[in-house]
């Protein structure tokens, strides 16, 4: 159930965002699980204001376009102090439904909507997506499983088995951290794997990230160890990103290349079955 | 390609060196190139770092033949067959 509130702090990958306005403002059901307590430090403030200002948007450099052939998403242009969003209704396709401005740190959104739900698609998945820059993170289309010892990752092309894998893991004891979109973060060396706010309520869940699997469907269960320029382009391939700017490519980059140091990665090929649980167990016994 | 041309491209792209690979990342103003990313190996990287509006294939060449210590129809064998390969970015030279 939505929540509604003045004030909200919300933790996302242990960072914590104060959504603050003037107006009451409607939390949809799925951060109900991840609100903090109103006295913790935030490290991101997003204010949000109840109507549109798009006079200026003909004035500014487009940098970035969100869309497709069938939905425009989102567009990215450049201020004198940051970054403005416009952000799209996704049933009427050009109607603008939110105006959102971000500082040059990363630390301060002003967001400007038609409606009280300041978050809603996909303006909480942006907002996911710059905390990232805003710390050594990233955020990626993958699932997660941790059977209390290892975070296992899973990413790969839609319709690869994301979900699939993660159900196999399910139903053989692993917690399932998310099965669509996860955050990760390096933390003094160390990758932990987080879940986010989704359309449905979940818990706030963490778990230590030791293997990454780029999977497809096989007729065998059959897995490689990937390295090098390999490794850190196939995972970085799977993470979401607004490549305009040079400083966010060489922040990736090197995220990426530090996790590929610490953390294995295989190319697996797998059957949709229990099997592929011990077969992913014994290969990394193998090394 | 042309080394000339690859010298232009290469302002469109962040490189990352990995060990002896390159990672290339294009700079891109929309989501359908967003995750296009190649990797260069030890030969790529070379010509790669060293197509510059001072080269020409010729002194590319020569500095491949003294960096590898190959003759100069292997060097210029591999500086063809990666122009050609590199035929994949001219969509990011506009």
């Amino acid at each position: 159930m939505n929540q509604f509130g003045f004030e909200f702090n919300i933790s996302i990958a242990e960072i914590i965002l104060q959504v603050f306005s003037k107006n009451a403002i409607e939390l949809e059901a799925g951060y109900i699980p991840f609100l903090a307590d109103n006295e913790s430090k935030a490290d991101i403030q997003v204010e949000c204001f109840k109507g549109l200002q798009t006079s200026n948007l003909e004035t500014l450099k487009l940098l970035f376009e969100a869309k497709n052939d069938e939905q425009r998403f989102y567009s990215i242009y450049e201020t004198s102090e940051g970054l403005c969003f416009a952000i799209y209704n996704q049933q009427t396709k050009d109607e603008i439904q939110q105006i959102a401005y971000l500082n040059k740190t990363f630390d301060y959104w002003k967001i400007y909507s038609t409606d009280a739900i300041s978050l809603k698609y996909p303006m909480g998945p942006i907002i996911m997506h710059y905390l990232t820059l805003y710390t050594d993170a990233v955020l990626m289309h993958a699932s997660c499983a941790y059977d209390g010892k290892t975070g296992r990752m899973f990413s790969g092309f839609s319709g690869a088995g994301k979900s699939t894998i993660s159900m196999i893991w399910s139903k053989a004891g692993a917690q399932i951290v998310n099965d669509d979109r996860l955050v990760i973060r390096n933390i003094n060396g160390n990758f932990y794997v987080y879940n986010t706010p989704m359309y449905y309520a979940d818990i706030s869940k963490k778990a230590p990230l030791n293997a990454i699997y780029l999977i497809s469907h096989s007729p065998v269960n059959k897995a490689k160890k990937l390295t090098g320029a390999l490794a850190v382009s196939k995972v970085m391939a799977f993470c979401i990103q607004n490549n305009f700017d040079k400083s966010f490519i060489d922040k990736r980059l090197e995220f990426f290349y530090k996790l590929s140091q610490a953390t294995a990665i295989y190319e697996l090929g797998f059957v949709p079955d229990q099997q592929v649980v011990t077969y992913i167990t014994e290969n990394e016994k193998q090394g | 390609m042309d080394i000339q041309t690859l010298s232009q491209i290469k302002s469109k792209f962040v490189a990352r060196q990995v060990a002896d690979e390159l990672v290339i990342v294009p700079l891109s103003g929309n989501v359908a190139q967003m995750n296009e990313l190649f990797t260069l190996n030890e030969t790529g990287k070379f010509i790669w770092e060293n197509a510059t509006s001072n080269n020409t294939n010729a002194s590319l060449v020569q500095l491949m033949t003294e960096a590898f210590e190959i003759d100069e129809s292997t060097a210029t064998s591999d500086i063809e067959t990666f122009l050609k390969q590199m035929d994949i970015l001219t969509k990011y030279n506009s």
